[in-house]
């Protein structure tokens, strides 16, 4: 029984010493289990022989807006003419640039905004999307 | 006896084949990590914003998303879509038709076309106003190709400092196709401009929510009778001999070989005539430049309101390297062959040099085959670093009027014309 536990000890031992011998010049073997996400394909349509060019619908894919007073004005106006990617796609910008650009959506793309809402919508992104305040 | 020497050399075997399993876990758990000096990295997501600095990444840091009749392609936003184009299909010189950039202005974008239903009109201050089906816009004008660049005006908007407002590109709101068409002179000429026109429009099949009369509604752009580059615009049926992507503009769009794509609107269906310059939101607001040289100027100057601005038109000169791509070092001594595209909306590229050292010296790089003036011009240059370290390789491109890319940024409202020599920084590693 001795002989055998010794027999390991020294069996291991030498593994060791043989692997860092024999793996010394490449690393193999390793995965993650935190890769990025997989995209799905999609099926082939079934196509007719009419005069109809179909591509289908097109995806939403909606974005995660900051929690806080004002979000649910940016669903409810913000988001009748353009997705909220609009917004999370920005860089970090500043208080004024995000009530200037909502001062355009009202002015220059009549937007029908009522004054106290659009207030609350520049607070709101002003709170979470500047250098200062944004998170994500 | 034999019996017992058989079992013995069985035992072996299992204690040989333990030894060797015994190897590989003690290498899985300690040998390899040790010996690399390292753990292995994962793979971590990019985050999806920049700012306030510019986008260090070569496209926008959004996500893949798949999209009908697309590659998986980085998102920026999906209601209206605006897909970007990821680097390594700049490779080609034709740009995929599943990976060209994508763009809508508004909201309602075409999802089908029934071609039984669909015309190009050909009207406003014209004798003969035309109702064009597709097989008529086929078959009763002349065919003719060009291999064209279409790029946002936007284009790299994330590289301006301070960062302004707008889809927020990389490099990859770009694309080079061989379009296939018929000649806009042919149709007007069909159509008859009458006398005292001044410009022409153009509108797709996309709308907006907004209120009539104002940009979020109806995107049109025009361009002057008088420009010359209406004899060289076409109404383009095939992308790289295929039917147009719908999210590209199936079944036609107009083609502005060297302006800016702003003017290729696509799923064309009215070609208008008009008697007065077009006022409407999209060329009197939007795609406006200051008149300045580059088209640059300060906020400050901006915000003084004496900045006069002049409608977007042709793109200035430009030049990538699109591998090595920086992702993994190269081991000193590597052979390596610097590859890349380079293009000019005003003419043909006469020159593409290259530096790997942050702009002290340059070298000439081989030119590819020349597919016109308009199209991408795919450059090579071997390049063997000797020893490890960072390199900067700048890429600079030199167009055939003479106009050369410089090495200092622009910046104006619209985040447009950006056309600074781009850098990749290039690891090299110790091959020994």
């Amino acid at each position: 029984m001795r002989t055998r536990k010794w027999y390991f000890m020294v069996v291991g031992a030498l593994s060791i010493l043989a692997a860092r011998v024999l793996y010394a010049d490449f690393r193999a073997g390793y995965y993650t289990p935190t890769g990025p996400e997989t995209i799905h394909q999609t099926l082939p349509d079934v196509l007719s022989t009419d005069a109809t060019y179909d591509a289908g619908q097109y995806p939403i894919y909606y974005p995660e807006l900051a929690p806080g007073e004002g979000k649910a004005e940016v669903e409810n106006n913000c988001e009748l003419c353009h997705s909220p990617r609009y917004i999370t796609m920005q860089p970090a910008l500043p208080a004024q640039v995000w009530a200037d650009e909502v001062n355009k959506m009202r002015k220059t793309f009549g937007a029908s905004i009522p004054e106290d809402t659009a207030q609350k919508i520049i607070q709101y992104l002003g709170s979470h999307y500047t250098p200062e305040t944004r998170k994500r | 006896m034999a019996g017992s020497q058989k079992c013995v050399s069985r035992r072996r075997v299992i204690k040989t084949l333990g030894a060797a399993s015994a190897t590989l876990a003690a290498a899985q758990i300690f040998g390899i990590a040790d010996a690399m000096g390292q753990e292995p990295s994962g793979q971590q997501s990019v985050q999806e914003f920049t700012g306030p600095g510019a986008n260090p990444y070569w496209t926008s840091p959004g996500q893949f998303a798949t999209y009908p009749q697309k590659a998986p392609l980085i998102l920026l936003t999906d209601r209206p879509v605006q897909l970007e184009t990821p680097r390594q299909y700049f490779l080609s010189t034709f740009t995929p038709n599943d990976a060209f950039f994508v763009r809508w202005h508004l909201q309602t974008i075409p999802n089908a076309v029934d071609l039984k239903e669909w015309r190009l009109h050909v009207e406003g201050n014209v004798e003969r106003p035309l109702a064009l089906s597709f097989p008529e816009l086929v078959a009763r004008f002349k065919s003719v190709s060009v291999a064209a660049v279409n790029q946002c005006s936007g284009n790299s908007r994330s590289r301006l400092q301070p960062r302004v407002a707008g889809g927020q590109w990389g490099n990859g709101a770009m694309g080079n196709a061989a379009w296939t068409g018929v000649k806009l002179r042919e149709i007007l000429d069909a159509a008859r401009v009458k006398s005292g026109s001044v410009q022409v429009q153009f509108e797709g099949l996309d709308r907006g929510l907004g209120p009539k009369g104002f940009g979020s509604n109806r995107f049109m752009k025009s361009l002057d009778l008088t420009d010359s580059v209406l004899d060289e615009c076409l109404v383009a049926f095939a992308m790289n001999a295929e039917p147009l992507p719908m999210l590209n503009g199936f079944p036609a769009r107009l083609i502005v070989p060297g302006y800016f794509a702003t003017y290729w609107l696509k799923s064309l269906s009215a070609i208008r005539v008009l008697d007065a310059p077009d006022d409407n939101f999209w060329m009197k607001a939007a795609y406006r430049i200051p008149d300045t040289p580059r088209g640059t100027t300060t906020p400050e100057e901006m915000k003084s309101g004496k900045v006069a601005t002049v409608p977007i038109t042709r793109m200035p000169v430009r030049s990538f390297l699109i591998t090595p791509d920086g992702s993994m070092k190269i081991p000193a001594g590597f052979p390596l062959r610097l590859r890349g595209i380079a293009f000019s909306g005003y003419a043909g590229i006469k020159k593409v040099e290259v530096s790997t050292d942050n702009g002290a010296n340059w070298s000439e790089a081989h030119l590819g085959e020349d597919a016109g003036e308009y199209s991408f011009r795919s450059w090579s240059l071997d390049w063997t670093p000797k020893s490890a370290g960072r390199y900067s390789v700048g890429v600079r491109a030199t167009d055939a009027k003479g106009n050369v890319q410089p090495d200092e940024g622009v910046w104006n409202p619209g985040g447009y014309l950006w056309n600074k020599i781009e850098r990749q920084e290039i690891v090299v590693g110790n091959a020994s």
